[in-house]
């Protein structure tokens, strides 16, 4: 039997494109320094191989492994074409309004802007011209000015000191204590990505609005009110209930990878737990907060539907501002101002990443440090004022984190009268009875879904394909990486007016008027900003996935895209799947560019919705957030069983 | 390297007669036309060159072997002729067709990795059948068929349904071999098989692939860091350095003739004398000056003349010991060394000895102590450098 598996096996090769010549065919003597051309010896007629092989099934076999052979590449250049008509086109047409005026290129709106006070305060007088000494001194006295974009960093500022505090405290228990919901707790941190944030905004308004929870239970213990609503410390907490867990994230992952033994070496020479903790533990805590707060920092500072809902326009950052500027038509100026967010925004990135290269650990403990146990083992002190310590700050989490989704729950059931079930009812009421230009619950559910799905066909395919181009060395990858994941990095707004402005109201090209349906735009939008989530999830797996899977894939006759298809994305798939759950999710809860694109009067989403509502009846508000809520919910619980952990941020 | 043109021209000859000498323990592929073969080939990477200027020919239904310490380039050898890197120069030919910038799927190799990278989402049947999803099974017979006769091949009968990761490493690789060999490839290409095994099933294993391949006499290069592997399962050995072949040989010429000073320290234990040609005496002998002593040397085929600098070894196993000094020895080198320590292996003894500040190794049977006669017969030395001074 065993014969006949090596020696019968040449004369039947029938591989595709049937590569290697057969050792009786006397060319192969002559034609020993000639290359030739790959799949076309399969297909000579004098080959011995082709017999018994009908020409058709070959032929179509040909053309198969031909196609498969490209078919990254296919997928590639549709993923850079389709960034570049969906996200690079419309974002540079933006840029292309602030230099361009009447047909001349200028930098005289930027110019303007950095000279006017209401933008930088009295920094805009250095623009202009005046004495640094001057201006610092004036930056120095009580009443100086600091504009739209001094008060949007000195809110980001402290909206990332916040978050940095309670952020930690809550690394340090999920690091170093066991108790039961641990891990549950720990893949809770990633809910920040999923929770839309108008929604979040709806749960502030009812816990710290004026009938909100917070007034009634001080109002029970004869207290208050309070007015927290449009003030500062509103808008710091909403950031930090979004950014804390980030922060607490990535500090978590980092004191879990603190190898034991190197504080156990640090301790057998001679340093006492607390110099053992400042030499090795703390060394490697550092650039993860540092990440956290660099995170945090850009996230406030691109902040927009937080502002808007809880702080208005009287304490609007800059991204409130441009929206505002959209709206007054002043393209010109919002494209100007949405520059100078973005080059802040990218300096502070860029200035993390330089030191994230340098200073960086990335050792993974072999051994973690052992967890304590959450209740004391014994009453003594030392075990008694750390526990203490994170009871007062569970009592503090359980404020921020928790009761705006229960106050949003509460809200939304919550009537005159005790309990009810008005709001819901109200939703399908206004379902039925709404006049032309008002909401209706029933297109924005239908239409949060519908979106949802298109941008999930479109980002899950780009995601899959960009997580490969970046996870193979080859040069230019950086280049890829970059240009790849730029949709980051740009704000929803920008991204919404570049598609309004150029796709929607119509391009036209070679003589033809071409536009873009605004449901279509939507789609775009949120593909784009959607997929380098799934690029985050799927690229740590294929990263790990040993190259000799594929490489033994491809030895034994299959493709590139094949190898792909058959072995990486099976091991892989519990990061593609959360990867689509993301997709869903923030697509789901995106307002930026869905709220400049919901043009037409029927394109708008639940969180456009809700926005709508929150001005006027906080109930119905409060009843679509709850909507919403469940929708993301279930997004996350995929993630969380999927692999949520695997999520590379 | 070996000039080829002359080899190529027997092709004819085919491979009936070869068969035909295969049982012949000495190159018994020596006549066959050459399945793989390397011109010039070198890969660089940014920093390194990983593989210089390296020429190499395998032929039809050989087992040759790369073997050297880490990063001499024997990998990337290996992954330049299954396709996974393309040279950076240099041409690589199978059959005598170019197959340089072709990609893996179509040069007909089977590849068997290290940690065998069996798909751990199929089972063992569906990875053995995985490449005949690309090409139908040799023989004429069906996909079932082919699984069942290869996992018989490899001795795991009735396995298919099995999931990889309930095996032994044993049974792993195995399992690895099957699927490679499975859509019948022209060349099987090993990349250190078996280095994640234990040192016994290593050996047994090793026997096993060996007796596969004779049986398929299918070509197969085989990359190890173990040269004692390399020099028991190989018809031809390319002993390998800072990215190219140091000597390529049978087994035989790699352990008793190595060609330079490299490959007689890298394979087996050895001891190597530098020294200096005092004179050329009758019968083809020369005396070495080393250190204060001379000794007869033969030097081969090399060619040598008085006054130059020479380097010889002597295997351990090939130097006699007195463990009394006054009792003499029955050969002409011999001269008195001093017991540093010894190391039991069981069969023999490996004794380390201090002979004029260097570190000479003897195997033996007896327990040796404090002062001892050693010496070497003339033609149990073996030159391995010249350096000429005329």
């Amino acid at each position: 039997m065993v014969g006949a598996v090596g020696g019968s096996k040449r004369g039947e090769r029938t591989r595709g494109g049937g590569r290697v010549n057969d050792r009786s065919d006397p060319k192969a003597d002559g034609g020993a320094t000639a290359p030739v051309d790959v799949p076309a010896s399969g297909s000579d007629p004098e080959d011995p191989r082709s017999e018994g092989e009908p020409a058709g099934r070959r032929n179509a076999r040909g053309i198969r492994n031909r196609l498969e052979r490209r078919a990254i590449a296919l997928f590639g250049l549709g993923t850079i074409l389709l960034l570049l008509v969906l996200f690079y086109y419309p974002v540079a047409t933006v840029f292309v309004e602030a230099i361009v005026v009447e047909g001349a290129v200028t930098l005289a709106v930027f110019l303007e802007l950095l000279r006017d006070p209401f933008y930088f305060g009295d920094v805009a007088r250095l623009f202009a011209g005046e004495s640094p000494l001057a201006v610092a001194s004036d930056l120095l006295s009580s009443d100086r000015r600091i504009g739209i974009v001094g008060f949007t960093a000195y809110q980001a500022f402290l909206s990332t000191l916040l978050s940095v505090v309670l952020g930690v405290p809550a690394a340090y228990v999920l690091a170093r204590y066991e108790f039961r919901g641990r891990r549950t707790l720990r893949s809770l941190t990633v809910l920040p990505f999923v929770l839309p944030s108008i929604m979040v905004a709806v749960g502030f308004v009812a816990t710290f609005g004026e009938n909100g929870t917070l007034n009634r239970a001080l109002g029970l213990v004869g207290l208050g009110p309070i007015e927290l609503m449009f003030t500062l410390e509103a808008i710091l907490i909403a950031h930090a209930f979004y950014n804390a867990p980030l922060v607490a994230r990535v500090t978590t992952a980092a004191w879990e990878s603190v190898d034991a033994s190197a504080i156990e070496t640090a301790r057998s020479l001679g340093a006492s737990p607390f110099r053992a903790f400042r030499d090795v533990v703390a060394p490697q805590l550092y650039p993860a907060v540092l990440m956290g707060a660099a995170l945090t920092f850009v996230f406030t500072f691109g902040t927009f539907p937080i502002v808007l809902a809880l702080g208005g326009f009287e304490l609007a950052t800059v991204e409130v501002f441009v929206y505002r500027l959209i709206q007054d038509l002043n393209y010109a100026e919002a494209a100007a101002l949405a520059i100078v967010e973005l080059v802040i925004t990218l300096g502070i990135l860029y200035g993390y990443l330089r030191y994230e290269a340098n200073h960086v650990v990335r050792s993974r403990g072999v051994r973690p440090l052992p967890r304590r146990p959450l209740s004391p083992p014994t009453l003594s002190v030392r075990e008694l004022v750390p526990r203490a310590g994170i009871a007062v700050y569970a009592a503090v989490a359980l404020v921020v984190f928790v009761s705006p989704i229960v106050s949003m729950l509460y809200a939304s059931v919550a009537g005159p009268n005790g309990l009810t079930l008005d709001h819901y009812r109200f939703l399908i009421d206004r379902q039925q009875t709404a006049a032309a230009f008002q909401v209706r619950p029933w297109p924005a559910i239908r239409n949060s879904l519908l979106f949802a799905a298109g941008a999930l066909a479109l980002a899950l395919p780009m995601g899959v394909v960009v997580s490969v181009l970046t996870t193979r060395r080859y040069r230019g990858r950086k280049l890829v990486d970059a240009v790849a994941m730029a949709p980051l990095a740009i704000s929803g707004i920008i991204v919404g007016i570049g598609l309004l402005r150029g796709p929607v109201f119509g391009i036209e090209l070679a003589g033809w008027q071409i536009t873009m349906g605004g449901a279509a735009a939507i789609v775009a939008a949120h593909a784009v900003s959607c997929y380098p989530f799934v690029v985050r999830t799927v690229a740590p797996g294929l990263e790990s996935v040993d190259r000799s899977f594929v490489e033994s894939a491809r030895a034994l006759g299959a493709s590139r895209a094949r190898a792909l298809y058959d072995v990486e994305l099976p091991l892989v798939w519990p990061g593609v799947v959360a990867g689509a759950a993301f997709v869903v999710a923030i697509s789901m809860g995106e307002f930026s560019s869905t709220v400049i694109l919901a043009t037409g009067t029927d394109q708008y989403t639940m969180p456009v919705a809700i926005e709508r509502f929150i001005g006027r009846r906080l109930g119905p508000a409060t009843a679509m957030g709850v909507v919403l809520l469940v929708v993301t919910s279930i997004s996350f619980v995929i993630i969380d069983r999927l692999g949520g952990e695997s999520f590379g941020i | 390297m070996r000039a080829l043109a002359s080899e190529e021209s027997d092709r004819s000859l085919e491979s009936l007669e070869s068969r035909s000498t295969s049982s012949s323990p000495e190159s018994p592929t020596e006549d066959r036309p050459i399945a793989v073969d390397l011109a010039d080939v070198t890969k660089r990477y940014a920093e390194t060159t990983a593989v210089d200027d390296v020429s190499l020919s395998v032929r039809e239904g050989e087992f040759f072997t790369l073997v050297g310490p880490s990063g001499c380039g024997k990998t990337t050898t290996l992954r330049l002729i299954a396709g996974f890197e393309s040279p950076t120069d240099g041409t690589v030919r199978f059959h005598g067709e170019d197959v340089t910038g072709v990609p893996p799927e179509e040069r007909d190799v089977g590849v068997v990795f290290q940690n065998y990278a069996l798909f751990p989402h199929m089972s063992v049947g569906e990875n053995v059948a995985y490449g005949l999803n690309f090409a139908d099974p040799p023989g004429g017979v069906s996909d079932d068929e082919r699984v069942r006769e290869l996992l018989e091949l490899v001795d795991l009968e009735g396995m298919q349904d099995r999931e990889p990761d309930r095996l032994s490493g044993g049974q792993q690789q195995r399992v690895a071999i099957a699927r490679a060999l499975a859509p019948g490839p022209d060349v099987l290409l090993l990349d250190e098989p078996m280095s994640a095994l234990d040192a016994q099933l290593r050996e047994r294993l090793r026997v096993q692939v060996r007796g596969i391949q004779k049986e398929l006499g299918i070509t197969t290069i085989y990359v190890t860091h173990d040269q004692e592997e390399a020099l028991a399962i190989s018809d031809r050995v390319a002993v390998m350095r800072a990215g190219a072949p140091e000597q390529v040989a049978t087994p035989q010429d790699i352990y008793r003739r190595p060609g330079t000073r490299f490959v007689a320290e890298f394979v087996g234990d050895n001891n190597v004398f530098d020294g200096t040609i005092r004179s050329l005496g009758g019968g083809g002998l020369a005396s070495v000056d080393v250190g204060p002593e001379t000794f007869a040397v033969v030097p081969g085929e090399r060619d040598v003349a008085v006054a130059d600098g020479l380097a010889f070894c002597v295997r351990p196993e090939n130097l006699v010991v007195a463990a009394d000094p006054s009792d003499g020895l029955e050969t002409e080198n011999a001269t008195r060394a001093t017991v540093r320590s010894a190391e039991f292996l069981g069969e023999t003894t490996r004794v380390h000895l201090e002979w004029q500040g260097q570190e000479l190794l003897v195997r033996t049977r007896n327990p040796l102590s404090g002062k001892v006669l050693v010496g070497f017969d003339p033609g149990d030395a073996h030159v391995v450098s010249v350096d000429r001074t005329a």
